[in-house]
């Protein structure tokens, strides 16, 4: 059998409170790409960490071509051939392309940068991955996936054999994507390897030779992508008891909704040319359209966070033109940020501060806090959301990607609105924490809400809307409702691949 | 009360709880040796009369430091205070030169205290002036404006009964020191219990997070300039109580043993992150240090060094108390 390039044997890694990893067995061959699958929490990022360096195993051994190796720091990791890119890049917006290659180990001659040359090596890299740029322009110029391959330039150039790549498409258009898939696997042809951490199955499918799955820190299957259905991964990642019951969506006869907020003809620079749609309470409500569709602007015109140019809006019968976002949520419109990390939450507080920050006023008297109040709140929240948790005190940070979301969920739900705009709530979410992300969308729908769920991932629609809008070209061009809505139709109707409206 | 309640509530963590006070926990300890140390080595340290002292100096610095606390938590910065201190001095000094009673001449003080502070906290939240700037211009603005008021020579305030204020004693404990108390029971509540107080850890932990909560983030940000003003200006009222006059001179550098002291407390100048009581156990430190090192003689010189040195060591050792901590439990 030929040697792996790397190979991991009996890890274990325990965190406070958390087992990460238990007993791991990890082997992967040059120039095989290799799909890590697992819920969040199921150990793979602790896995690729101690991979890189950045974290330490408590038992197991590190092979690397044969010979075991210690992994004490991002240095040894990089040394030893293995790079990591990470879903939020490390390029400085604000130096080159080439200085971004070579960053921190710009060539010198005679003690100063020697820029003709690192023009040169720089373009070369980048010729590699089959991109045409000019490596002395800025790497602020360039849209998320350049950069993206910036990084991946820079980890070749600094002599990787096993790329990580972790969820390498989150942010990513379609065409986007096709051109890292084909970036991916001509690497694996000049024999990297690569490790690549993604959700999406169809991806999966055309870029990895085979998969490991992971769940709850052990090592569950790995096979070949060919001899694996999605159900038996579906099967393998939920652990056989989540995997039933399909959509989450309740069958409803057409039109038993009552219309809450009437929006015609409406503008807001740069993306929104003329939307005209009804959202109704009680409904989840999908708004379907590529990346830059205007999807983001149209919610936050609904939230207050921008003014419209153009067109008008009726909320329950009387003219809404919402200045600010106060006054939006006075009106009881609440709309959840898609930048989780930057926008949406506060992640040194607690997840108890988090659940109530939107509505203090409900749990405090004269702008003292009613602890007992609060305590109440929370943990009718902690427990409504499905959140495990070891204290509601605890630092919203240490909690999961999915688990994160749904306090910022929960924030908005206590902020008790009629309207609730949720702009891409499952991002970088894995499957089970997606599926109860729906369940809560659902929960509220049936509470009387009216739930706007915006995604770039139509497969997710069929799971849960009752109707999907299809916004195109700053227009809403289509509208899908009940069993109509299905993954090739909305597909088609978003992108137009048939061209025919 | 509350019959619905989860189990993670009621069961008391103990872990939990050291881990949430590994930083009070790391300058007890800090506070201990260096007791110990002067103990030993500074005579006169560990009597009663000379640990009075240290609370009388300690509220000089420790009533501002409060403010501070919630300024850093914010994700901002005020140097300005000194200066605040002594053109508040000098303003309350010449005010009642002037026939103006001093009950009105201190009320003037700190009113005016508290706008200064909203003039920072408006340019920063409205116009995203860097608090530093603009505390860097008041900074040089408030000293030279109390050096002209006074031409730089001390206003003397004739009144005995306004001098109790800061140099008398209130049931045998050294009023500053009292009202210092007293506002940290008001602030440690504020911080902790009130939603303004949760809203300023909010803003300094995620400004943008905070506004999409509809959280007032720049009626926050105003708030705590204010209150820090006004914490200056009631400081400045003590100093000029204290010394029996208005000085231009007064209180050089007390910007950076406030901020010294709430570092040394665990408050992180990114934001986000701070406490009250470890503000006070700073102010205990910073404190019960100057003192010492006076009492063991070293050179006026040569103690700028050694406060240099141990604040950064303290605040060394904190942080990576903290960090241990964190990873044990």
């Amino acid at each position: 059998m030929v040697e792996p390039l790397v190979h991991m044997r009996g890890i274990s890694k325990a965190y406070p409170g958390v087992v990460a990893l238990r007993d791991v067995d990890f082997a992967l061959a040059r120039g095989e790409v290799r799909a890590l699958l697992g819920k969040n929490g199921a150990g793979k990022s602790t896995l690729v960490k101690i991979l890189a360096g950045v974290e330490r195993p408590d038992e197991g051994e590190i092979l690397i071509d044969g010979k075991s190796v210690a992994l004490r720091a991002p240095m040894d990791g990089i040394k030893a051939g293995i790079a990591t890119v990470h879903q939020e890049l490390s390029v400085v917006p604000e130096l080159s392309i080439a200085e971004n290659v070579f960053l921190g180990r710009w060539p010198t001659r005679g003690g100063r940068v020697d820029w003709p040359r690192m023009q040169r090596d720089a373009h070369d890299a980048l010729a590699l991955l089959g991109l045409r740029l000019d490596p002395r322009q800025p790497v602020a110029r360039l849209s998320v996936a350049e950069r993206q391959l910036i990084e991946i330039a820079r980890a070749l150039s600094q002599g990787a054999r096993l790329l990580i790549l972790d969820e390498p498409t989150s942010s990513l258009v379609a065409q986007e994507a096709e051109t890292l898939i084909r970036v991916v696997r001509q690497l694996a042809e000049q024999g990297t390897s690569i490790i690549y951490i993604s959700h999406r199955m169809d991806e999966i499918r055309k870029v990895a030779h085979s998969v490991t799955i992971m769940r709850d820190g052990r090592h569950i299957a790995t096979a070949p992508v060919a001899d694996v259905s999605n159900r038996e991964i579906v099967d393998m990642l939920l652990g056989g008891t989540q995997g039933e019951g399909g959509s989450a969506r309740a069958v409803g006869e057409p039109g038993r909704f009552s219309p809450l907020l009437t929006i015609s003809d409406l503008r807001v620079a740069p993306r929104v040319e003329s939307a005209s749609l009804e959202i109704r309470a009680g409904e989840v409500l999908g708004i379907a359209g590529v990346l830059g569709s205007g999807r983001t602007e149209l919610l936050q015109a609904i939230a207050g966070l921008r003014t419209a140019e153009g067109g008008s809006m009726t909320l329950a019968g009387r003219d809404f033109r919402p200045a600010s976002l106060r006054e939006a949520r006075a009106n009881g419109i609440f709309m959840t940020p898609e930048d989780r990390r930057g926008e949406g939450a506060v992640m040194m507080l607690g997840i108890d501060e988090n659940l109530v920050m939107a509505s203090w006023g409900s749990v405090s008297r004269g702008g003292v806090i009613d602890r007992a109040a609060m305590r109440k709140k929370v943990a009718a929240s902690i427990r409504s959301l499905g959140i495990k948790l070891a204290h509601p005190g605890e630092a919203l940070g240490n909690l999961s990607g999915g688990n994160q979301q749904k306090v910022v969920i929960g924030k908005a739900l206590n902020a008790a609105p009629r309207i609730l705009l949720l702009d891409e709530p499952t991002r970088g979410v894995d499957i089970g924490a997606k599926r109860q992300i729906y369940q809560l969308m659902r929960n509220a729908a049936a509470d009387g809400l009216a739930v706007v769920f915006v995604s770039g991932e139509i497969e997710e629609f069929c799971e849960v809307c009752d109707r999907v809008l299809i916004l195109r070209g700053g227009c809403i061009t289509g509208e899908v409702e009940g069993a109509a809505i299905r993954t090739e139709t909305l597909a088609e109707l978003t992108t137009g691949e048939h061209g025919v409206h | 009360m509350a019959p619905i309640q989860s189990e993670s509530y009621q069961k008391f963590d103990l872990r939990h709880f050291l881990s949430g006070r590994a930083n009070e926990i790391g300058l007890l300890v800090a506070i201990l040796v260096l007791y110990a140390f002067l103990a030993a080595f500074a005579s006169n340290f560990m009597t009663l009369p000379n640990q009075l002292n240290i609370l009388r100096d300690a509220a000089f610095v420790g009533i501002i430091a409060w403010g501070m606390t919630l300024v850093l938590i914010s994700g901002e910065i005020d140097i300005s205070v000194g200066p605040h201190v002594a053109f508040a001095g000098v303003l309350l000094a010449s005010l009642a030169q002037s026939g103006v009673p001093l009950a009105a001449a201190a009320l003037i003080v700190i009113v005016l205290g508290a706008l200064i502070g909203c003039f920072t906290g408006v340019l920063r939240a409205f116009l995203d002036v860097p608090s530093f700037i603009v505390t860097l211009a008041l900074w040089l603005g408030l000293r030279g404006t109390a050096q002209v008021m006074s031409d730089a020579v001390p206003i003397v305030i004739m009144d005995f009964s306004f001098q109790r204020l800061g140099a008398g004693w209130f049931l045998g404990i050294p009023t500053p020191a009292v009202i210092m108390l007293v506002l940290f029971a008001v602030f440690s509540f504020v911080a902790t219990r009130t939603v303004f107080g949760r809203s300023v850890y909010a803003v300094g932990g995620n400004a943008e997070a905070a506004r999409l909560s509809a959280i007032p983030v720049a009626r926050v940000r105003i708030l705590v300039f204010a209150i820090t003003g006004a914490l200056a200006a009631l400081t400045g009222i003590l100093m000029a109580s204290r010394l029996g006059s208005g000085n231009s001179g007064a209180a050089s550098g007390l910007e950076f043993d406030i901020i010294a002291a709430v570092v040394v407390g665990g408050t992180s100048l990114f934001g986000g992150r701070g406490t009250m009581l470890g503000t006070l156990f700073g102010v205990v430190f910073i404190a019960a240090l100057v003192n010492g090192l006076v009492l063991m003689g070293v050179d006026p010189f040569a103690q700028g060094i050694v406060r240099g040195v141990v604040i950064l060591v303290a605040v060394m050792v904190n942080i990576i108390s903290i960090k241990r901590m964190r990873g044990r439990t």
